[in-house]
């Protein structure tokens, strides 16, 4: 085995096999891997010890349509499988979402060794390949290129991988029914999160992460149209923001400090000072024991905090707002990615109302007693029944009774047993918690006595309102777990990339 | 030395009060206490009966002189609208009670018919497709908003992409008070979907939907009065309601102009196409003759009842929409 030393561009790790062809019929017919340690030999070989930059292009897997047909392209990609047949080896080659099938054939270009060589690269394996593009006629359904193949004419191994893979692909992509019936495995969560650098390779989970990427995207860019500024918040703070129980300690010197719950004291004093709307995009730390299929310890929390002018409505019309913008930005934009993970986990495409339907808690209560359901599953059930009238996956529900919020929580002026505070639900699970914050320094002391809270743990927060604070409101959503609603996912691990819950902490 | 002597004529220094205030004016800034300086009533103060009772008959003069106005206007126009009671675009601007029996003789209680409210606002929630928008409804939802306090939301379903303002704005504009859900006595809520036919939910635990706008335009019409009892009138009505939507709306130019002289004969012997009154018919019919574009190559007695419908004045939300 070598290793091209000192070359910053092309790092080649060749293969040991080596083999040259037994006087070619035809002139020309270069072959197979270079021998070891040698410098390229004939037709242009890799580069070996000195790094040397071939002037190639390298094609993308996606590009290889029928108008490329009987073009000699190179290209780099994994080894999805590989088998042999008589006097052919077909393989799969694949990049990300994408993958062609690919023939090495014994003939004037190929020798039975570089079959038998081709046929025996391990998978997952990258490669370098030279080939021309040949029209099919038949579609090839398995691939993501359907139209045409490529007949392989020289193929290097740039990466082995070890033979015995912790898990194969083809099984972490299929769809948990298709394995029950044909009795193919399937592969369960834990492993798959266990070997996540394999199981992210899937074309599945490439698709989630690219979706994913397009949620912050889309976030950052509709607030920031809308005139919000981008702040980072401290995560390492001095008092609990949402309570004492759920929060990680850590030891800050010669004392200790905790890891924020959430960015909201930070968010909030930004707005006394002057920024007027602003979020943030950063981890959130919930030390919370709990196993469920929608809580991690550690995520990405999606903050806002506007200013209002006159009621607190315009904070929630701008957060619905928002998401609906990041609905139709999905929609419009990432309908590839919705498709294939769909075709793993099935579910119905997500939908939703422009401008967002709102509900009021109390209504939400009296449609439940009109369906004869007093206490229980209240959120499916209430989400079924919306659903059900309104053709939607996407609601607000605004008003809630003011004992169940926390202290910063601004009362209801005309009727104090409520709240100025609301939920968002997304298909039947809440994804937002949000309100109107008390600004006025005064009611904020009364209401953290009530909650009897200890003045002195929260004595900066209240100290930013006693000089001039706007009347402002505002929530947060968890990355993750909006992801993995849209998509009509049902655990959040799925869309963590490397998830942290009470039993796991690596990879 | 004295020229003469004159007795004094008055004995003595008299004292004279001379006033220090030249005249009083009630203080505008005077606040609920200060009632006893002010002489005119604010809100609550103490005034003399008298000068209530004055005010008083005052305001029942001034009431009943804008509703004498208000009948000599309709009387001017109803010379060319046929037998319609009072001209609607004058009495929506009086209260709303006077309205209900207005257009349509017959009154319906919203809970005898929808079901005793529970606490949740009872929404009559309307999936159109955008290519078709259902102008009758639009009519009957403005009739809807005069009788009761609707509350009329429009939104866009996610299965369809855009949508012109226009049919954004096709239910009046957002009502001052929409923030407070509770004091409506119904929702009427237009989703703009991807939907085959138009369909109508409400209370989906107790009613399944109801499909197609002339069902849905019959449902709605039964909010604001019963069908005539008459079972002979109930049936033309119908008949024309099923004439509009099947042969008017979606038939071809032959069906059209079969339809038209229909129209035209029974508006001949008729004011409103079911008898004396304005009933959905006329709804119906007037809605699909402006969609299906023949207003204006209709004959005369249709001419006739197209002003008189206009005239009735909640068609301008469809007018709107057509131009």
């Amino acid at each position: 085995m070598n290793k091209a030393a000192g070359g910053p561009v092309e790092v080649v790790h060749l293969s040991g096999c080596s083999f040259s062809s037994s006087g070619s019929k035809q002139s020309g017919a270069s072959l197979t891997c270079m021998p070891s340690p040698a410098i390229g030999t004939g037709g242009g070989g890799v580069g070996g010890l000195e790094g040397w930059r071939p002037d190639r292009a390298l094609v993308r897997v996606q590009d290889l349509t029928p108008d490329k047909a009987d073009q000699l392209i190179w290209l780099r990609a994994r080894v999805h499988t590989s088998r042999a047949k008589g006097k052919q080896c077909f393989l799969v080659l694949r990049q990300q979402q994408f993958n062609v099938q690919a023939l090495v054939a014994v003939g004037d270009r190929a020798s039975k060794q570089m079959v038998k060589f081709a046929a025996n690269i391990t998978k997952e394996s990258i490669v370098d390949v030279e080939a021309s593009v040949r029209k099919v006629e038949q579609k090839i359904e398995s691939c993501s290129q359907q139209d045409v193949e490529l007949h392989i004419e020289r193929i290097f191994v740039v990466s082995q991988a070890e033979p015995r893979l912790p898990l194969q692909l083809e099984d972490a992509v299929r769809p948990d029914g298709e394995g029950e019936e044909e009795g193919r495995a399937t592969v369960n969560q834990d492993t798959k999160l266990d070997n996540r650098v394999i199981d992210l390779r899937t074309t599945t989970s490439q698709a989630i992460f690219r979706l994913q990427s397009g949620v912050c995207q889309l976030f950052r860019d509709t607030l920031t149209k809308k005139g919000f500024v981008e702040i980072q918040t401290p995560k390492i703070i001095s008092a609990a923001s949402e309570g004492g129980a759920n929060v990680f300690t850590v030891s800050y010197f010669k004392t200790s400090a905790y890891l924020a719950q959430s960015p909201q004291l930070y968010k909030q004093m930004c707005i006394c000072a002057d920024f007027d709307k602003v979020f943030c995009v950063g981890p959130v730390f919930r030390a919370e024991d709990s196993n469920t299929h929608r809580h991690l310890t550690e995520f990405v929390g999606l903050d806002i905090e506007m200013a209002f002018s006159y009621h607190y409505h315009e904070v929630i019309e701008s957060i619905t707002d928002t998401m609906v913008q990041i609905f139709k930005g999905l929609r419009d934009n990432f309908q590839t990615e919705i498709q294939t993970v769909n075709k793993q986990f099935p579910s119905e495409p997500f939908k939703f109302l422009e401008p967002t339907l709102r509900l009021e808690y109390t209504e939400g209560v009296a449609m439940l007693r009109e369906a004869g359901v007093e206490m229980g599953d209240e959120d499916d059930l209430r989400s079924e029944h919306l659903a059900r009238t309104y053709d939607t996956d996407f609601y607000v529900l605004d008003k809630y009774p003011l004992a169940v919020r926390p202290f910063y929580t601004m009362p209801d002026p005309n009727d104090l047993k409520y709240s100025n505070s609301y939920d968002m639900f997304m298909r039947g699970e809440e994804i937002l918690s949000g309100a109107q914050r008390i600004h006025d320094a005064q009611l904020l002391t009364e209401r953290a006595t009530h909650h009897q809270i200890d003045l002195e743990k929260i004595k900066s927060y209240i100290d930013s309102f006693r000089y001039g604070a706007p009347p402002h409101g505002g929530g947060g959503i968890g990355l993750e777990r909006v992801c993995m609603l849209y998509l009509g996912l049902h655990n959040v691990r799925q869309t963590s990339m490397f998830p942290r819950d009470p039993k796991r902490l690596t990879p | 030395v004295p020229m003469y002597k004159v007795k004094p004529i008055s004995g003595g220094h008299i004292e004279t009060d001379l006033p220090t205030c030249m005249y009083k004016l009630p203080n505008i800034h005077a606040q609920q206490g200060n009632s006893c300086t002010s002489e005119h009533a604010l809100q609550n103060g103490e005034v003399d009966p008298a000068v209530r009772a004055l005010e008083a008959r005052q305001d029942e003069i001034m009431r009943k002189l804008h509703e004498l106005k208000a009948a000599v206007e309709g009387l001017a126009k109803t010379v060319t609208t046929p037998d319609a009671d009072l001209d609607l675009t004058v009495s929506s601007s009086l209260s709303s009670h006077s309205c209900s029996s207005a257009t349509f003789k017959g009154v319906t209680d919203l809970d005898t018919v929808l079901g005793k409210d529970l606490g949740a606002l009872r929404d009559i929630v309307i999936n159109a497709n955008p290519a078709q928008p259902p102008l009758s409804l639009l009519v009957l939802h403005s009739l809807l908003s005069q009788r009761y306090r609707v509350l009329s939301t429009v939104h866009v379903h996610s299965s369809v992409t855009s949508v012109p303002p226009q049919l954004l704005s096709c239910l009046g504009p957002r009502h001052a008070d929409s923030y407070a859900r509770q004091m409506f006595q119904l929702g009427f809520t237009l989703i703009w979907k991807d939907v085959p036919k138009l369909q109508m939910k409400f209370s989906v635990q107790n009613m399944c939907p109801i499909e197609g706008e002339a069902n849905v335009a019959r449902f709605l019409f039964k909010l604001l009065a019963p069908y005539p009892s008459d079972p002979a009138l109930a049936t033309l009505v119908d008949s024309w309601v099923d004439t509009a939507f099947f042969q008017l709306a979606e038939g071809s130019a032959k069906e059209r102009s079969a339809v038209l002289r229909a129209l035209n004969s029974a508006l001949g012997r008729n004011p409103w196409l079911a008898g004396p009154e304005f009933s959905l018919a006329d709804i119906a019919c007037y809605c699909c003759v402006q969609q299906s574009g023949s207003a204006s190559a209709a004959p005369a007695n249709v001419q006739r009842w197209i002003k008189s419908c206009e005239n009735l004045g909640h068609f301008s939300p469809a007018k709107l929409l057509l131009q």
